[in-house]
């Protein structure tokens, strides 16, 4: 194709610019934006933050306008060099752990290393002891050594009692012997395995004497350290394409009976005694239980960022996008910008006050955490056992929330939003997995029930409440024959006690139901489900509400997260009417009431700061990679340069006749320019 | 390369588990398909042509999903070549090509060739352009596709930017893109592989009696040659190119287009309905609605295909979900039972059934609106355009329903598998990454519903005005029955200790689309409400409405006095028509209770009937969605295998046929090597970035 002609070098979009739409958009608003990142993120980090980017754009690897052509085999090895680049990097730059999650943020793929960092080294520190520490530990820590995390298997997810691997303890040679009996016991999906990883942390039931003790982990070199073949006897491979998390090994794994030394069974909390071949149980694993509370509060923090991408370009670009005169105003020359109509608004702004609602949330859980974790004996320990249960709720609620909105966001940038260059579908596909992993949105809510149960039995007893959910329990309780009235249009406060209300009659409903009326657990699983919800919902209402309290900020930072607050809470309400209702936590007038407070007025008080809110998201350029959400408003131009000069499919000639079986009769060089 | 993993079994038996499945329901597979899938012999034709395709190896689904981009559409065009030299060798009928389209199942570069082109052409045409273009078009001497949206509009045709003005001296047209933002955008086949294009343009024709003012006469269709014949380079004056990357469709080169003062002869401008004279006088011939005539009946064929889509993740999602097992029913106490089927979980089965019982009801209404296309067709050839509102706005509210209900059910299926529905053995990746652009082509589904809304504010404007004129259509007598009970409606009771009451679901249904739509009078003509604030309430009109036509001919199905179909087919099917109005009525219960359609107390008794039911269709599940006969080769999906060998083939495809495990790499940090021994040091790699 030849080279881009100037008389369409010289076209500009028409009328009014997306950088003049853009900086009106911020001019019309006074909310400042630099204070509300700080209050999002901390001055600090943000300055960290903008360091790492500085360092990330001027790295020839970490340029990301080839990422959306490539292959999944050319993309994976790319992943490889990038993945070994920022390791280089972090030695270089003295990144510290955080600094480096950073960098990994910004990057915004999953690198094959990753689970080596984030679960292989993290499991052996957790549960090695001393000698395994100084065996394993210290060479992985160094990168001598490559790990993995081998838990689900082709048949088995989140059950990891069912799981099919198993290691059978050999007396004599003091050795276990790791074995696959089933094609579904092949581990699988289990990230960095596929190609990069030596060793792997392998899950597997322990057998002694014929007598299984259930999983326990196992450290087993899988792969040569020379030659990086597979060792005798050990299958391993990539498990193929996915919708997402390309640039990621995912792999499959089986034993044929390979024997492995009494070392590599992780010992800290349990171990096979060598002499004797006795079981020994030595500390409770329930100490770790903590980590996986922080891992799951983590995912909610993210969600709200995660789902501020999305945000972030929707909004952007539909406040340049217009179609259609106003139908009121059919004089009009100019098209409305579809940001202006209520129909966008509806769809954007309450996942807009989502991501605010979502990251408060994940932050005060975060801190709750860490102060419970400090006095454990002053009460900690109860408020632990409460995080432990609302982290489950929040986590399935959270990424739920986060995935169905991402994609919302994509429908309403209209047909733009299928491209690739939207920057929403690409980000979409890697985060899909959220909402499986980690423990599945929909299991989760069984051990939500599991823990919520034992909450209502306990107020119900009479017991004084020492946590959150005790509270609301206790309060339902006290009020439930007064059926007290809530006043949900006026008082904050109040919609906060209709979220507590509803999620206690749900609670105490499935008590009833399985206690009273002896109900079968299978067939409670969707009222789960639903008080999943409601109890989830509920977290969220009031974290973001104990927020606006304890936040000092300027006016008009507490003037428009107070209106986020109620549109986050009022459209909820509305979307979750029939359970209000029938909880009686509010009326069918006060339903409407809800619906048409968020319809007519909060929509319209969040319009102006629109913009304003999503730029303190302080997402860069670089980070979205997206033509449609740039910051300085140049859509068009923007689609239209990928389009043209970095797309590799307008360097080929076609044949395109069916009698010729050529397809491609000429391709040609890419310009020198766009290969770098 | 054998391997000790060669004789590894599942422990559980798939194959087995279906074969149980299927014995556990009397359901006649062979009936109900026939039943479904009968018109214009979609069975026999399936076979036919899976048997073709299916032999030839340039066919083979196995790596779409390792391909790039470039790659993806070499293929895409390399196959649509090879369909049309297959065809022409085995005589195939226009059904025979849409079936080899759909079963090879990726977006054809002849796509818009053999749809919206030789549509618009044969629609908008003079008789002498049809006369000199289709044959071309027929034989493939010049490749066609439509374009119309541009870089800066989508659904508003009258915003397009790109313009044809008229030289009265050389008595032609000068196509123009004045702005970046006129360039065409998203247009199939354009990128790379159309010889012309349909254009749509802003027709502009001097003022009569002032030589330099224009006149604007609205979009109209240019038939321009975009591409040289010998060449395929684009003609002077044309910039025109693929868009690049997108979620989906990567076989499609969806093009971009830019003309500088491109010259083109005055037989260029489709004349069959509108025309220009030598001396630049614009005529009309005909009803300019009738420009939507091609786009209407787009919309039908999505709706139609619409219901195999979710018929397609439905199928997937039952047979894996009977086949995958997790934890062990949690109130048993034998420790040796096996774990549960997941299909067993209420949890999963309200994320499913409702689904398959939808497909069931798209499916009649698919019905009901192939007949209403005829029917109009038919009436408007004979120059009577009465119809076409009625069609116009009954496609595109079922439209926007239906394709948002397919592209969503796809990603709840997906989901519903847990960590394998991520997996490229799903099956589900590409579906629904091509299914997804369904909701915004062909008119955004946001966008679309705002025609819905006016056109019953306009009915109902005129039942309010003259409550006894001759209804014309179901609409009309909808309203007119409204109007006349409104003021002593009781609010029905769903379901009662007799049972599920049928006639109150339709009436129900009705009642809240006809309520919605008053509301909406009252707030537009009466109240005089601004047409922004009202869109968030029309969406839900337009959804309402649509709702109503699904539920209203799905009952429609049982009045025939006699069905074909043999026990217990009958009965399963009502149970699915209960399901679907249940669940919806569920989703929407604030709708139905605030519209005075049902009592607030019988939306409370609904999740139970809804449990029941479930219970009662789940043995009936994998029969049900055998019915929909979708080949093995199109599903393309280990979860999906109607003989339920699952992991025997994620394994096969993860192990034997994954391109990523021929390749050992270098994993270490120091080593700037990527693929181990082949001491590339990431030069090559640089050089691709």
């Amino acid at each position: 194709m030849p080279q881009t002609p100037s008389w369409v070098k010289q076209l500009k979009p028409s009328g009014p610019q997306g950088s003049d739409l853009l900086a009106s958009e911020r001019a019309a608003s006074n909310v400042p934006v630099e204070q509300l990142s700080e209050l999002l993120f901390t001055k600090e980090t943000i300055q960290k933050k903008n360091k790492i980017l500085a360092t990330l754009k001027s790295e020839e690897m970490f340029d990301k306008s080839p990422n959306y052509y490539a292959g999944r085999y050319e993309y994976f090895e790319k992943s490889v060099a990038r993945a070994k680049a920022l390791r280089n990097l972090k030695l270089r730059e003295n990144w510290t752990l955080e600094e480096y999650r950073i960098a990994c943020d910004l990057i915004s793929e999953p690198l094959p290393y990753s689970l080596h960092e984030g679960m292989f080294v993290v499991t052996l520190k957790d549960q090695g002891t001393p000698e395994q520490q100084e065996r394993f530990t210290k060479p992985a820590d160094d990168y001598k050594i490559i790990g993995c995390y081998a838990q689900t298997e082709l048949g088995h997810g989140s059950n990891v009692r069912g799981l099919e691997t198993t290691a059978t303890w050999n007396p004599e040679r003091k050795t276990f012997t790791m074995h696959s009996p089933y094609l579904t016991a092949s581990k699988w999906w289990i990230g960095s395995l596929g190609k990069m990883a030596n060793f792997a942390c392998v899950m597997a039931q322990l057998i002694i004497n014929g007598k299984s003790y259930g999983p326990h982990p196992f450290i087993v070199q899988i792969r040569d350290l020379k030659t990086h073949e597979p060792l005798e006897n050990v299958h391993v491979g990539d498990i193929g394409p996915k919708v997402g998390y390309n640039t990621m090994d995912n792999g499959f794994l089986l034993f044929n009976n390979v024997e492995v030394p009494h070392i590599s069974m992780l010992a800290r909390f349990s171990e096979v005694d060598p002499n004797t071949s006795k079981y020994v149980r030595k500390a409770d694993p329930k100490l770790i239980y903590g980590t996986m509370t922080w891992v799951r509060s983590t995912i909610v923090m993210q969600s709200g960022s995660a789902l501020a991408r999305g945000v972030t370009i929707a909004t952007r670009y539909s406040a340049i996008r217009r179609q259609f005169t106003d139908r009121d105003e059919p004089k009009a020359k100019v098209e409305t910008p579809v940001l202006n109509y209520s129909m966008v608004q509806i769809r954007l702004f309450p996942l807009l006050a989502a991501t605010y609602a979502l990251h408060f949330t994940g932050k005060a859980m975060m801190n709750l955490y860490t102060r419970a974790q400090e006095t454990l004996s002053k009460g900690g320990a109860s408020i632990l056992a409460d995080l432990h249960g609302s982290s489950c709720a929040l986590k399935a609620l959270s990424s739920t929330i986060a995935v169905e909105g991402l994609e919302v966001c994509r429908r309403a940038c209209g047909g733009h939003g299928f491209s690739s260059f939207s920057g929403i579908g690409n980000w979409y596909g890697n985060y899909l997995p959220t909402v499986t992993f980690e423990g599945d949105n929909y299991m989760l809510t069984q051990q939500v029930a599991n823990y919520v149960l034992k909450s209502a039995r306990a107020a119900l007893a009479g017991k004084a409440a020492k946590n959150e959910t005790g509270h609301i329990l206790a309060e339902y309780l006290k009020k439930k024959d007064i059926r007290p009235s809530f006043d949900i249009t006026s008082s904050n406060a109040d919609i906060v006690s209709a979220f507590a209300w509803r999620a206690a009659s749900l609670i105490f409903d499935i008590q009833n139901k399985r206690d009273n009326l002896k109900t079968a657990w299978n067939d409670l699983l969707v009222d789960f489900y639903r008080m999943n919800k409601a109890y989830a919902q509920y977290m969220v209402v009031v974290n973001f509400y104990n927020t606006l309290q304890n936040t000092k900020a300027a006016p008009e930072i507490e003037s428009v997260l107070s209106t986020l607050f109620r549109l986050y809470a009022l459209h909820t309400l509305d979307q979750e009417a029939s359970d209000f209702t029938a909880t009686g936590a509010c009326t069918e007038r006060q339903v409407a009431v809800a619906r048409s407070t968020v319809e007519q007025k909060l929509l319209k008080e969040i319009r102006p700061h629109a913009l304003r809110l999503v730029d303190a998201w302080d997402f860069d350029d670089y980070v979205l990679d997206s033509s449609l959400g740039r910051h300085d408003g140049k859509v068009y131009e923007d689609m239209f340069y990928r389009a043209s000069e970095l797309n590799p499919l307008n360097r080929v000639t076609v044949d395109p006749y069916p009698e010729s079986p050529v397809c491609f009769r000429k391709v040609e060089e890419a310009h020198p320019k766009s290969k770098l | 390369m054998p391997d000790f993993t060669d004789n590894l079994k599942p422990r559980y038996d798939g194959t087995a588990t279906l074969q149980a499945e299927r014995d556990a329901s009397s359901i006649n597979v062979d009936e109900l398909a026939k039943h479904l899938l009968s018109r214009n012999g979609f069975l026999e034709r399936q076979q036919r042509v899976l048997n073709v395709l299916s032999k030839e190896k340039l066919f083979n689904k196995d790596q779409l999903l390792n391909l790039s981009r470039p790659d993806r559409y070499y293929l895409g065009l390399a196959r649509s070549k090879a369909i049309q030299r297959i065809g022409r060798k085995l005589g195939w009928d226009d059904e025979d090509y849409k079936m080899a389209e759909y079963l090879n199942d990726e977006m054809s570069p002849y796509h818009l060739h053999t749809t919206m082109f030789v549509t618009t052409v044969r629609e908008q045409g003079s008789e002498e352009q049809k006369a000199y273009w289709l044959p071309k078009i027929t034989n493939f001497d010049i490749i066609g596709c439509y374009a119309q949206t541009e870089l800066g509009h989508g659904s508003n045709v009258r915003g397009l930017e790109t313009v044809a003005k008229w030289d009265p001296e050389r008595k032609e047209f000068e196509i123009h893109s004045p702005h970046l933002t006129a360039s065409k955008w998203w247009n199939g086949a354009m990128g790379r592989t159309a010889t012309h294009a349909i254009v749509v343009a802003q027709l502009l024709l001097p003022k009569q009696g002032k030589a330099h003012e224009y006149e604007n006469h609205g979009p109209q269709p240019f038939i321009v040659q975009i591409r040289a014949e010998k060449t395929h380079q684009p003609m002077d004056g044309i910039v025109v190119g693929d868009i690049g990357p997108k979620y989906g469709y990567a076989s499609m080169d969806n093009g971009y287009m830019l003309f500088d003062h491109y010259r083109v002869l005055k037989s260029a401008l489709l004349s069959r309905y509108v025309d220009v004279s030598d001396d630049g006088k614009f005529t009309r011939h005909g009803h300019p609605a009738v420009l939507y005539g091609s786009l209407t009946f787009v919309r039908a064929n999505i709706i139609m295909h619409a219901r195999l889509i979710l018929a397609r993740a439905v199928t997937v999602a039952v047979r894996y979900l009977a086949i995958r097992r997790q934890f062990r029913d949690r109130d048993s106490t034998n420790e040796q039972e096996d774990e549960m089927k997941v299909l067993d979980y209420p949890t999963v089965q309200i994320r499913i059934l409702p689904l398959l019982a939808t497909t069931f009801a798209l499916h009649y209404t698919g019905e009901y609106m192939y007949m209403l296309y005829q029917r109009s067709r038919e009436t408007i050839e004979k120059g009577d355009f009465g119809p076409l509102a009625e069609l116009h706005s009954a496609s595109s509210g079922l439209k926007s329903l239906c394709t948002m209900l397919a592209a969503d059910s796809i990603e709840t299926c997906r989901r519903a598998m847990g960590g394998h529905g991520f997996g490229g053995g799903s099956g589900l990746v590409l579906i629904n990454a091509d299914y997804l652009s369904k909701p915004t082509v062909e008119g955004d589904n946001w966008m679309i519903t705002q025609q819905v809304a006016a056109y019953l504010i306009k009915k109902m404007t005129q039942a309010v005005k003259n409550p006894n004129n001759k209804a014309k259509d179901p609409t009309d007598v909808l309203f007119q029955t409204y109007l006349q009970t409104r003021s002593s409606r009781t609010p029905k009771t769903i379901v009662s200790s007799s049972g599920i009451d049928d006639e109150a679901i339709v009436d129900a249904f009705q009642w809240r689309a006809a309520d919605l739509s008053y509301r909406a009078y009252q707030a537009r003509v009466v109240e005089k409400k601004p047409w922004t604030k009202l869109m968030v309430q029309l969406h839900n009109l337009s959804r309402a409405y649509s709702e109503q036509i699904l539920v209203t001919n799905f009952y429609s199905s049982f009045e025939t006095t006699s069905s074909p179909l043999s026990a217990p087919t009958p009965a399963v099917l009502r149970r699915c028509f209960r399901l679907y109005s249940l669940y919806t009525l569920d989703t929407f219960a604030s709708s139905f209770t605030l519209t005075n359609a049902v009592t607030a107390e019988s939306t409370y008794a609904l999740l139970d009937a809804i449990l029941e039911l479930m219970t009662e269709l789940r043995p009936h599940a994998v029969k049900l969605v055998d019915a929909w006969s979708i080949p093995d080769w199109l599903l393309d999906s280990a979860l999906g295998r109607s003989d339920g060998k699952v992991y025997e083939d994620l394994y096969d495809r993860a192990h034997r046929r994954n391109p990523l495990n021929k390749i050992t790499f270098n994993p270490d940090y120091r080593s700037e090597e990527i693929v181990l021994g082949s001491g590339d040091g990431g030069r090559d790699l640089l050089a691709k970035l």
